[in-house]
């Protein structure tokens, strides 16, 4: 750290003298495995595709760490230019003060090619995007159709009801874990409530102003909740800590577990797994019968620009932003990592690839259909604030109920009054901020 | 007793030179923190700066009327208290073994102090394997009653786990300060007491233990003041916290209150009342403990 701040001041006095010099500059991400991978093969490409800046990117390990990192780096004036943030953080750092509108410094930018269910997660009430998606991703319905088959269920199940009688099928013909989640927050609230429809919090889940209340307890959600923990007793669904593999993609990767919820994410790594042994098959998340499907979640991250910076720095890293929108870029990373390109012309250029039916394009057909389900007033996104610690909460709290300390029904009223603290403490600190 | 002479050091700025580096470290590394999380407790604090409201007393109102740090704040007695006294009970009698030379008491003595090279993260990573319900020694089992162990899920599993590594980790140390006090001990009272007919249980119970009540309760000190905070690595690499909370020791709450909820002022309340609370244990210790031992032979 201080050694590159020490070669980022080299730098600046050297293009202060008069030569030529790259400006460099940093981008802190949070991925690990093979989505970190994919990150860094991304800026090599991008230094090597050019030579008038550098970037260097920088590992920290998880979405958590690098917002830790970047909190302390942003205090005492050391925050990179270009930082990745995950979903839950929106909120946070819109009314941060930290970072700049991307669509602010790039004005020229055709935003609208992004896919509605994209923009309305990160977009400012005047439609301005707060930052670039970059790793989107959603929540999708794995399959281990060679397990599904082997019990006799030949077609994928679709619905709760469809996936439940699965389950009981494959538990009857000897399958120990035949559906895993691992009960976040994210993949059991939110992603359900959005596309059934259902307000995770009032105020549109905090979009129209900062005196929200949380409302889940009283949905529908709730009662899938339950169920889940009926289901869960009665052997049909497994959590992370039920599986042998003790993670619930690892324990659907290596055929513990025969269907799963996951984000579109771990695709690349699912499908590496099965190479061989098992055929998959990734669809859109199930719905119960009786409701209407509206659309799933953006999940994953974005890249936020960061205060403090030099005009130099500012437009170098304007240059690499540039250079993840290319579609072979998104295109790259979609086969990669499973994270699903969210602006049209991608989608386009996957079509006249004629690869468009290739299995690293999977998620991607299917992650954007489900986030083009139509949309309701609630399932924009989350706009709420101190989101990530209520998102502990919430976990903590089902965890009770799912190893029998309490009902589920007492442990969302409980998680439903902590979160309402959270909020009443976050618009106090907030006072006299507008939400932009 | 005689005194060594004062005037070790003929400048009286060497001395001050040498200890200035370790004090700057400990300016720096504790005592600003710990007065910015005093000031910080009055505020309500936004995440990345700018903006800080000054609240009076009511962060400490509200985390004082929160159920969650109670909770949490009993966990940590508890695990305070019986993580620390197996700390120092198993060592002790461990010291005990091998200060009577009994077979493989030599080599034990040397084995027994290797863990403390161990990190207590590299300690969670390892327990949590060992006691993991799928493939660790509890793993039997759980074959052949079905449910009967898992940390990830019964929040009493995940305590005891938690208790199991701590002991293990705090052996060494305990140990050694143990021995040595036994091994201080003149061989001629062992011998006095052996004379006057005392077996070896009576000889333990009334020579060494008392005589080694110092070095107990330094090691009970040392524990319960250490318990506080080294659980922190146990904790973030067994359970998280986890399940449901059952594991949640106010170091660990900190920990995800401050850096994963950005709520910078609850954390320092937090932590302000935490060292507060460590305080008033310590002093209450001294007072209560330390004044009934007697440090003359």
């Amino acid at each position: 750290m201080k050694f590159s701040t020490l070669a980022a001041g080299m730098a600046a006095l050297m293009a202060g003298a008069g030569t030529a010099q790259a400006t460099d500059f940093e981008f802190w991400y949070g991925n690990t495995g093979n989505v970190e991978e994919a990150i860094l093969a991304q800026c090599d490409a991008y230094n090597e595709a050019q030579s008038d800046h550098k970037v260097t990117c920088v590992g920290q390990g998880s979405y958590e760490v690098s917002m830790q990192k970047a909190i302390a780096a942003y205090r005492s004036g050391n925050a990179p230019v270009l930082i990745q943030f995950f979903d839950a953080g929106t909120l946070d750092l819109m009314l941060s003060d930290a970072v700049v509108p991307v669509q602010d410094i790039l004005p020229d930018v055709d935003w609208g090619n992004y896919i509605t269910g994209a923009r309305s997660y990160y977009e400012t009430h005047d439609g301005r995007l707060f930052s670039q998606p970059y790793n989107s991703s959603t929540l999708l319905f794995y399959t281990n159709k060679t397990q599904l088959e082997e019990a006799g269920i030949t077609e994928t199940p679709t619905t709760w009801e469809e996936v439940i009688a699965a389950a009981r099928k494959l538990k009857d013909a000897g399958n120990s874990c035949p559906f895993v989640t691992d009960g976040d927050t994210w993949r059991v609230l939110e992603q359900f409530s959005a596309r059934h429809g259902l307000p995770i919090a009032t105020n549109h889940n905090g979009y129209d102003g900062l005196d929200a209340e949380y409302v889940f307890n009283t949905t529908f959600a709730a009662q899938h909740l339950a169920n889940l923990v009926e289901w869960r007793n009665e052997g049909l669904v497994k959590l992370n800590a039920d599986t042998a593999a003790g993670n619930y993609t690892a324990a659907f990767n290596a055929g513990e577990c025969a269907m799963m919820e996951g984000s579109s994410g771990s695709y690349a790594a699912s499908a590496a797994a099965f190479e061989g042994k098992y055929e998959i098959t990734v669809g859109m998340a199930p719905m119960y019968e009786d409701y209407e499907r509206h659309n799933t979640l953006v999940g994953g991250a974005s890249i936020y620009v960061m205060k403090g910076h030099s005009d130099a720095e500012v437009e170098a890293a304007k240059t690499f932003l540039d250079f993840l929108r290319q579609p072979q870029q998104q295109m790259y990373f979609t086969a990669a990592t499973g994270y699903v390109p969210v602006t049209n012309d991608v989608m386009d250029a996957i079509t006249a690839s004629g690869e468009a039916d290739d299995a690293k394009y999977a998620t991607a057909g299917i992650g954007i259909e489900s986030m083009n389900q139509p949309a309701t007033a609630d399932s924009r996104g989350i706009r709420l604030g101190f989101y990530v610690q209520f998102r502990e909460v919430f976990m903590e709290e089902t965890q009770k109920a799912f190893n029998g300390d309490q009902t589920m029904q007492v442990a969302l009223d409980n998680a439903k009054a902590r979160g309402d603290e959270l909020l009443r403490r976050f618009e106090q600190t907030y006072q006299g901020v507008t939400l932009p | 007793m005689s005194f060594a002479p004062q005037a070790l050091f003929t400048n009286r700025w060497l001395p001050i030179l040498l200890v200035a580096p370790m004090a700057l470290l400990i300016v720096i590394f504790f005592y600003v923190p710990i007065f910015q999380a005093f000031y910080w407790s009055f505020f309500l604090e936004r995440p990345f700066g700018g903006g800080s409201l000054f609240v009076g007393w009511a962060n400490f109102a509200r985390v004082l009327s929160d159920p969650k740090f109670w909770e949490s704040l009993q966990k940590t007695l508890i695990f305070m208290v019986v993580g620390s006294s197996l700390a120092v009970l198993i060592p002790l009698i461990l010291a005990v073994a091998a200060d009577r030379q009994i077979r493989l008491s030599y080599p034990a003595r040397n084995v027994l102090v290797w863990p403390k090279a161990v990190a207590g993260a590299s300690i969670g990573v390892v327990f949590a394997f060992i006691f993991n319900p799928f493939v660790g020694i509890l793993a039997p089992l759980n074959q052949m009653f079905p449910g009967l162990w898992n940390p990830g899920i019964d929040g009493g599993d995940a305590f005891v786990m938690l208790i199991a590594a701590h002991v293990w980790g705090g052996i060494p140390f305990n140990f050694v300060i143990l021995l040595a006090g036994l091994q201080s001990i003149p061989r001629t009272l062992h011998q006095a007491g052996a004379m006057d007919g005392a077996g070896p249980w009576r000889r333990i119970f009334d020579v060494q233990l008392p005589l080694v009540m110092p070095q107990v309760f330094l090691t009970l000190v040392l524990e319960f003041t250490e318990s506080v905070t080294s659980a922190f690595a146990l904790v973030d690499t067994m359970t998280q916290g986890g399940p449901g909370g059952a594991t949640s020791l106010l170091v660990y709450k900190i920990y995800v209150d401050g850096f994963n909820g950005y709520d910078l002022s609850g954390a320092a309340t937090q932590t302000a009342a935490l060292m507060v609370f460590v305080i008033i244990l310590t002093a209450g210790q001294f007072v209560f403990l330390g004044r009934r031992i007697n440090y003359e032979r």
